[in-house]
């Protein structure tokens, strides 16, 4: 008997002696603490998230990211596994409108406030501030943009073609590609033969020959317009960039072709601003490549927005709270912005962070200044290809039609015009 | 009496039973097991294919929508073409070249083991390594058109790789590569137990070897035959990693198979309901290939008993 007694005396001495910490420490502030997953695992991206995680817990913060390496999807698997399970991360990447479509499945954090008291809306193009306010509210809170159609004009086969003008239009754009190719450039687009690729091509031509086309037709779905006499041209003007491609990439990733584009055996490369990030990795100079805005035929510079993004999960505990207010007020520092952008090779989402000091690349003070130009026009448009404009399902099938016009040449423009609008109607 | 009881198959003693039970634990769990794991996901697919499941598994009925939208799609409709063209040409050529090199094999040739271990090698090599291999191979750009040009045969040509039309036939050489052996061995183990009397037989009424071959060994074969054609028929009909790996279904959507939908919509499309009904699709037609062989051992074996 004496010694239950003695058990029971010590058990409950034990229990009060570790609860009184956390007590303590409950009475006191809160350490912040922040459960995060993303895809960034390696290269300048996980350089960048890990950078950030280190400025968290520079502010007392305790940082715990799990990276799920390889495509988004894979990111997405673990996601929805941990949504299901119960136990959703503090906060995660997610991007365009599938923000709106993962708040359906899980509570979200209401940022309204914390982005109020940081003035952030003023500072965020539109078209990006509604893809993270779906229900009128903030849940999620953009990073960093790329855009899909920059221009990148290798310098040895403009030399080739006796060319120094970046060209503007499409038809600009075609008589160059004329000109590299009788001057002896044997492909004068560089190009990869993935999915997004193929729609980059798409969403480039068409937003570049018509912003408010595409407005209509991509982002709205709207009927009319997808059956307008400007799909049609984009894809004339997209069968004519798969003439100029090397029918040999296959399916090859465009960083594949980067050593032929520079040497001037290909010429022209729409791709997105984080190719310059990948050509200078590769070891590649300044000197050895322009970057423009991609091809616009109003002349104003066409912005095909590309943009990361963290959403906030609802989670009860007090440490994890506290630690989403930080991370958002982190996210929307514009130094933060700066040191992560500089990382990557991509642009502030802050239209108002200044460009012109040390650490940008005249690439990125171009592309910034593109975005606030083609904002001030009403040309800055969610990208297609890259999971910005619409969900996964639809674009899928939106892609699908195109990736298979630019690989079968027996489909005729308006042949491919017709079935977009079908592929959009069978997914609605 | 106790031991005429004992030895009597079907109707063992308490003892035999006791002693025998770590062999039923060790057969029947494991068995019961996985059958519950089969038939639980099959049901639970089935069920997620009526119902309009997106992002994650919801309930809900939407009757056959989900279906009649993946047989609407041209990556369905695609997918189904290629089954039919790819199943059959890399059913039929397969058992072609492994019967071919199991005759071959058989003529008592020197170093047959060696031969045969590089036959059936490519079968111990994961799908995927083969796609990846064989993609290298047939691109045009790094591979053997490449390789030809480079010896002077400039005009040579052998892009399939990217040809929409042909690319389908590069999944069938990748597949029948890494299969014919496994055709050949089990062809090979059926030529090894024609009955030699048969043989010896043959020989005295004076048949020749073609003559031979067609008369005499090959009727003897069929049953083997047929459980190829079987075992094949469901890996086309499942193939998944090698295309993936070689083609991912292009150039442009040129070379898409069932699974590759399946994995498509579920997991790249978030479409759980269409891709669940995708994997239902998937079942019948694995069905139709099982289910006449089914019939077809039934009907042998109560032939064999009646004879």
């Amino acid at each position: 008997m004496p010694i239950t007694t003695t058990r029971r005396q010590l058990l409950a001495g034990s229990a009060a002696a570790l609860a009184l910490p956390a007590f303590a420490r409950a009475q006191g502030a809160i350490k912040p603490r922040l459960t995060a997953i993303s895809q960034w695992s390696a290269g300048s991206d996980g350089a960048a998230i890990t950078a950030l995680g280190k400025k968290f817990e520079e502010k007392g913060g305790v940082w715990q990211h799990s990276p799920v390496p390889g495509f988004t999807t894979e990111m997405m698997n673990k996601l929805r596994a941990q949504i299901m399970a119960g136990d959703p991360p503090a906060c995660s990447q997610l991007k365009g409108p599938e923000i709106a479509a993962w708040s359906k499945i899980a509570p979200t954090v209401d940022l309204d406030a914390v982005v109020a008291a940081a003035g952030y809306e003023k500072v965020v193009a539109p078209d990006l501030a509604k893809l993270h306010k779906p229900g009128g509210k903030w849940i999620a809170l953009p990073l960093q943009i790329y855009s899909t159609n920059m221009l990148f004009l290798s310098k040895r086969a403009m030399d080739k073609a006796k060319a120094d003008k970046v060209p503007v239009t499409w038809a600009e754009f075609n008589d160059l590609a004329e000109k590299m190719k009788a001057g002896g450039v044997p492909y004068p687009i560089a190009n990869g033969g993935t999915r997004p690729d193929d729609g980059q091509k798409f969403e480039a031509a068409l937003a570049g020959i018509s912003p408010a086309a595409y407005r209509a037709a991509i982002m709205n779905l709207d009927k009319k317009a997808l059956e307008g006499p400007e799909i049609k041209d984009a894809f004339v003007q997209v069968r004519k960039i798969a003439d100029w491609m090397d029918p040999n990439v296959g399916a090859q990733h465009f960083s594949t072709n980067l050593k032929r584009f520079v040497e001037g055996d290909m010429g022209m490369m729409i791709m997105g601003g984080w190719a310059q990030g990948v050509l200078r990795n590769a070891g590649f100079k300044f000197e050895d490549f322009m970057i423009a805005p991609g091809p616009s035929d109003n002349s104003k510079p066409v912005f095909l927005l590309n943009a990361d993004a963290f959403i906030f999960w609802q989670r009860k505990e007090a440490d994890l709270q506290a630690g989403q207010t930080l991370m958002a007020q982190l996210v929307m520092d514009p130094a933060i912005q700066t040191m992560y952008s500089q990382i990557t090779g991509s642009i502030p989402v802050r239209t108002d962070v200044d460009l012109s000091g040390e650490g940008w690349s005249d690439g990125q003070r171009r592309t910034a200044a593109a975005l606030k130009d083609a904002i001030a026009s009403n040309q800055a448009v969610l990208s297609l290809a890259h999971n910005m404009a619409q969900e996964n399902g639809m674009t899928a099938a939106m892609i699908d039609v195109i990736t298979e016009y630019v690989k079968n040449k027996t489909i005729k423009p308006e042949q491919a015009a017709i079935r977009l609008a079908e592929a959009v109607e069978s997914s609605r | 009496m106790t031991i005429a009881v004992s030895t009597t198959p079907g109707r063992p003693a308490a003892s035999d039973w006791v002693r025998r039970l770590p062999e039923y634990l060790t057969i029947w769990v494991p068995l019961l097991m996985s059958a519950a794991h089969l038939i639980a996901f099959t049901l639970w697919t089935i069920w997620i294919s009526f119902t309009p499941s997106t992002l994650v598994p919801v309930s809900g009925w939407v009757g056959l929508r989900n279906y009649s939208a993946v047989a609407a799609s041209r990556n369905w409709q695609i997918a189904l073409d290629n089954l039919l063209l790819f199943g059959s040409a890399f059913v039929l050529l397969s058992l072609a070249s492994g019967l071919i090199l199991a005759i071959l094999l058989d003529q008592r040739i020197r170093g047959e083991n060696l031969l045969r271990s590089i036959f059936l090698y490519p079968l111990a090599v994961s799908f995927v390594v083969t796609g990846t291999v064989w993609s290298w191979l047939l691109n045009p750009g790094l591979g053997i058109q490449k390789l030809v040009r480079d010896l002077g045969w400039i005009s040579f040509r052998f892009d399939w790789l990217i040809d929409r039309d042909m690319a389908i036939w590069t999944i069938v050489i990748a597949a029948i590569w890494q299969s014919s052996g496994f055709a050949m061995a089990l062809f090979l183990a059926g030529l090894r137990s024609v009955d030699a009397d048969l043989i010896k037989a043959a020989q005295i009424d004076g048949a020749g070897p073609i003559r031979m071959y067609r008369r005499v060994i090959l009727p003897t074969l069929w049953p083997i035959t047929i459980t190829v054609i079987v075992i094949q028929l469901q890996f086309a009909i499942s193939t998944f990693d090698l295309v993936r790996a070689l083609t991912n279904g292009g150039p442009g959507i040129a070379t898409q198979l069932p699974a590759l939908v399946v994995y498509d919509l579920m997991f790249q499309r978030s479409l759980l309901g269409r891709g669940a009904a995708a994997a239902v699709l998937m079942l019948l037609i694995l069905l139709a290939v099982l289910l006449p062989y089914a019939a077809w051992r039934y009907v042998q074996r109560r032939r064999a008993i009646h004879a």
